[in-house]
């Protein structure tokens, strides 16, 4: 084994190792974020809350869908692409905005993708209180296969784990990568099973599973709202996960070194 | 014991201008086989560190000066490990702190005191450790109140006094610290001296990069001279130094 690559594991693994500190931090920033507001991170759920009922009942008006199960697909859909979103585009800034520090003390670079999800579990717990709300309201049919929601949910956080560093690394490489990611957002925002469910497009419905993130809200949504996911939904994240940490390795692993005077 | 030892170190460094950082240029110049956008993918490569050797034991006071841009914060960040060699070896045993920027990894919204524990963390150290450091850190700032405060209302000697506290609180083996001694006053120059007194009795390898020649000559037992990407050692240093008057 090359010494580059021992180097490489010992990064990622000792960012692993400091996913307490990881936690510690991203907790900060989110109160740093909401300091001297009264509602503090709870801004995040009335914030969701509001978008979730004022677009559920004009939709569900609008195309004459059952609020029962229009609500909340709409809900987890749009809470599920607030995280993914959330990663993706802010990940185009990861070395970026964290330039000082990783200039100024060694610390693995792993350790940042962590740090950035984290922040955005920490949201997502944050509004996951509407989902519950709205399952109070209205109760989804629950069957024996909604627990396929935590694996399901643990693939999502995998394959967004690799992004992040791709993205991440990409973006302190070559500075348009930032804007065309934040262009490119809106497009998927609407090839995604957000608004609606996939198979409402009948035979185009293909163009949504062109879109990698419509796997990733379909396969934490459908068991939560106790239907299943397409058979192929399954295969395809598994080997988005393989293939992309793959290529992400051997990136990180030839270019790590780099970053550093890249930002 | 500490030992820091670099055999033949050399560091370059790419700087990329804008157009090297466009995708777009990126794309043309393979499109067009390189000719049309050759200067594209243009980066400039600057040897910041040109064969380097040297060895660091326990108790050296070491010293560096050089002219603004001759190496000295990236020989540092080298030696901390934060910037990889191209070719050469280097040997760290011992802990590394590290007081290079004022201010990183300190969130200006954040009271004094929470970012003490993020700094901490941020250096490795758990949070149960972290929180044990304060009182010292309390005693050794001398910032009163303004721990409860956000860092943002600090001043760049108050940041520092902070940083400083920090970073020398977990007892580094190996410290290495930039010119940023400039932003306290007297009081905290004699506190952070007496500090790094303390440190180097202890057996530990200091590394200071500075243009004060005084505080050099003070702290330091050995200087070396960073030119042209190589580290000479000054032996007549502390002579000229005291021949001087202060200014």
């Amino acid at each position: 084994m090359s010494s580059r690559w021992i180097e490489t594991r010992r990064d990622i693994f000792e960012a692993l190792g400091r996913l307490p500190a990881a936690l510690f931090l991203s907790w900060s920033d989110t109160k740093a974020r909401y300091k001297r507001s009264m509602l503090g991170p709870f801004w995040l759920t009335l914030g969701t809350a509001i978008g979730v009922g004022g677009l559920g009942f004009v939709w569900s008006t609008l195309f004459k869908m059952d609020k029962a199960t229009f609500i909340p697909l709409l809900t987890v859909g749009l809470i599920l692409w607030g995280f993914i979103a959330g990663i993706v585009t802010e990940s185009s800034q990861l070395f970026i905005q964290n330039a000082q520090l990783i200039r100024n003390l060694r610390i693995p670079l792993f350790f940042y993708p962590i740090k950035l999800i984290l922040r955005h579990l920490i949201n997502l717990a944050h509004n996951a209180i509407v989902i519950l709300i709205v399952f109070l309201i209205y109760p989804p049919d629950w069957h024996w296969g909604a627990w396929l929601v935590i694996p399901g949910f643990f693939l999502v956080v995998l394959n967004l784990s690799w992004m992040s560093l791709f993205i991440g690394m990409f973006a302190a490489r070559y500075r348009d990568t930032e804007t065309a990611i934040a262009n490119f957002m809106p497009l998927l925002f609407f090839m995604s099973p957000v608004l609606f469910k996939a198979e409402q497009l009948g035979v185009g419905s293909w163009i949504v599973w062109l879109n990698p993130f419509s796997y990733f809200i379909s396969i934490v949504r459908d068991p939560l709202l106790g239907h299943p996911s397409p058979d192929f939904v399954w295969p395809v994240a598994i080997v988005m996960a393989i293939l992309g940490w793959a290529v992400t390795l051997v990136m990180f692993n030839s270019r790590r070194t780099r970053i550093p005077y890249w930002i | 014991m500490a030992h820091l030892v670099f055999e033949n170190v050399s560091v370059r460094y790419p700087i990329y201008n804008a157009r090297a950082q466009s995708l777009r240029h990126q794309f043309m110049r393979i499109a067009t086989g390189g000719k049309i956008a050759a200067e594209a993918g243009h980066t400039v490569a600057v040897t910041a560190l040109n064969e380097v050797s040297f060895e660091f034991k326990s108790g050296d006071a070491i010293g560096l000066v050089g002219h603004n841009g001759a190496g000295k914060s990236t020989l540092l960040r080298t030696m901390a490990g934060i910037y990889t060699q191209d070719s050469g070896r280097i040997i760290r045993e011992g802990r590394i702190a590290t007081v290079l920027e004022i201010g990183s990894g300190m969130d200006p919204e954040l009271s004094g005191y929470e970012n003490i524990l993020r700094m901490g963390m941020l250096m490795g150290m758990s949070l149960k450790e972290a929180r044990s450091k304060i009182p010292e850190i309390e005693e050794f700032t001398e910032l009163g109140d303004f721990l409860n405060l956000p860092v943002r209302t600090y001043s760049s000697g108050m940041s520092m006094r902070l940083m400083f506290a920090v970073g020398t609180s977990f007892q580094p083996e190996i410290l290495l610290v930039d010119e940023m001694f400039g932003t306290g006053d007297a009081g905290f120059q004699e506190k952070a001296k007496a500090r790094m007194h303390d440190l180097i009795a202890n057996a530990e390898i200091f590394v200071f990069a500075s243009h004060d020649h005084a505080m050099l000559g003070s702290l330091c037992s050995r200087v070396y001279e960073l030119k042209h990407g190589k580290m000479n050692h000054l032996p007549d240093f502390h002579v000229k130094t005291l021949e001087q008057p202060e200014s």
